[in-house]
């Protein structure tokens, strides 16, 4: 067993199949150069795979040539020159196939990275701009636009400066997110003319959208609070009013309110509630919202319009289980299960024999093995073997 | 890994390299358009018989191999050995391969014979 005899009992095997089908080729009218492409083909992606060497490969047609040059007959040689004419067009083939990709990469690599270090540099100030905007939103703005009074103070000629501070801005809102590229351009014409108040109340957008993004139930919540307030002022107003009515009279409006405001306590006489047990009865309704958008938007969104959250992912994983371990009855399954990934990659990877056995004894723990007519691909390398013996241990 | 119903030859070296590259040469043409998919099984099948009797008839070479046994399964008359620290003895010796582990994926001799 060696590798070297792979490479003819491969080109005995293709050449077989490839015979065998021209048959069943020709009975389905399939042209005979598709079956000649499909030898090429398949000869090709053997070649690819490197496992061993093949009689169609470039390397192991140097040899012939050599040997016919060592002798002296002419005809030999005119002979090794045919055979190496006929045998060009193949290597030519796998060359050419094989070698402008190789040789491209490098073509394009050279002419790439300039353009890459082009970008690249180009980039940089780029990226410090935007990290410096980025980074220091509070401070660095603060800082630019006092520029601006400045300069609205100076107007003569300002024409230029305005141009560079557009482009400034510009570049400055190129970098920045679009929620404050968009402030700062409504900030552009402004700031000539207007206050630096507005300047600062634009300045403080940013923050409250910040603030928006950290904590939109918080905002939410104030939001809330606020009607919440009007609410209690104006409920506060009609128990005031209507003192004399009694308090389980409720008229119309404040109905509604009560829906927000009071509750029925364990006798059903309405009780007014405090802020801050609205306040988080408001907070808990806004959770669940938020953990509904959380499981509908990102997560699962057949979950989602079952009924949503994420409990239910894993709900469904655990049912997954459930099943599973019900299929295979027996939670020893589990690391075979594991096993059975370790081999597909050793499949994947090429570690792997594929034969016939005529016997497997196994004594205790010792094993012994006859196998016969198998394929053996190990190390990147392909051997064939007529038998096999294994022993091994468990 | 199951015998073909018609030829009763293994499919199992459909797996190997020789085999995957067949198909996916085969593939390339499907998908082209230049054969149909079923031309294609005939074609495997023949691969199947034909590299069968190669291996059978051609090669010669015998092969010594020991190693730990990691995992073994018998299914459907296929055995599946997982051997660690393999030693692989070819040429009466003379050639020694060692590979951390090799994936053993062995049908029945005699159903083949059969036939």
């Amino acid at each position: 067993m060696s590798n070297n005899t792979v490479g003819t009992v491969y080109e005995h095997i293709i050449n077989e199949v490839i015979n065998a089908v021209r048959v069943d080729f020709e009975e389905n009218g399939v042209d005979d150069s598709v079956l000649e492409e499909l030898k090429k083909g398949w000869q090709h992606k053997l070649s690819q795979l490197n496992v061993a060497q093949f009689p169609w490969d470039p390397k192991p047609e140097a040899p012939p040539p050599a040997q016919a040059q060592q002798s002296t007959s002419a005809a030999v040689n005119a002979q090794a020159a045919a055979v190496a004419q006929q045998q060009q067009p193949t290597p030519n083939y796998t060359q050419s196939t094989v070698s402008p990709q190789t040789a491209a990469q490098p073509l394009s690599m050279p002419g790439g990275q300039p353009n890459g270090n082009g970008v690249a540099i180009k980039n940089e100030p780029g990226m410090a701009n935007e990290s410096a905007i980025k980074q220091e939103p509070g401070t660095m703005q603060p800082m630019m636009h006092p520029a601006y009074p400045g300069n609205n103070a100076a107007r003569g000629g300002m024409a230029a400066q305005r141009a560079a501070q557009a482009i400034a801005s510009r570049y400055g809102s190129q970098a920045q997110a679009s929620i404050n590229a968009i402030h700062q351009q409504t900030q552009q014409p402004q700031i000539p003319g207007q206050a630096p108040q507005q300047q600062q109340q634009q300045q403080l957008n940013p923050q409250q959208q910040y603030q928006q993004n950290m904590a939109a139930q918080m905002q939410q919540q104030r939001m809330a609070q606020q009607p919440g307030q009007l609410g209690q002022q104006q409920q506060q107003q009609p128990p005031n009013q209507q003192n004399g009515l009694g308090g389980a009279q409720v008229d119309g409006p404040s109905d509604g309110f009560d829906g927000v405001l009071m509750r029925r306590d364990a006798d059903g006489n309405p009780v007014e509630m405090g802020r801050v047990e609205i306040d988080n009865l408001l907070h808990a309704k806004l959770l669940e919202r938020a953990k509904e958008r959380e499981g509908g938007g990102l997560m699962l969104p057949r979950a989602a319009a079952r009924g949503a959250g994420a409990n239910q992912l894993d709900g469904n994983d655990e049912d997954d289980d459930e099943f599973d371990e019900d299929a295979i009855n027996s939670d020893l399954d589990d690391p075979e299960d594991e096993r059975d990934d370790d081999d597909e990659e050793d499949e994947a990877s090429g570690w792997i024999m594929l034969c016939l056995y005529d016997k497997v004894q196994r004594v205790k723990n010792k094993w012994k093995c006859t196998l016969k007519d198998g394929v053996l691909t190990v190390n990147g390398k392909e051997y064939v073997f007529h038998k096999a013996n294994g022993e091994y241990e468990w | 890994m199951a015998a073909n119903g018609n030829t009763n030859y293994y499919d199992l070296y459909r797996h190997g390299s020789l085999g995957s590259t067949l198909t996916d040469a085969l593939d390339d043409l499907i998908g082209a358009e230049r054969m149909d998919p079923q031309l294609a099984m005939k074609v495997l099948m023949q691969f199947d018989r034909v590299i069968t009797e190669a291996l059978n008839e051609k090669v010669k070479a015998r092969l010594t191999f020991k190693g730990s046994l990691d995992t073994y399964r018998f299914c459907d008359e296929v055995w599946t050995f997982l051997i660690k620290n393999v030693t692989f003895k070819m040429d009466g010796g003379q050639s020694v391969v060692t590979a951390d582990k090799v994936k053993i994926v062995s049908c029945s001799a005699k159903r083949s014979d059969e036939k």
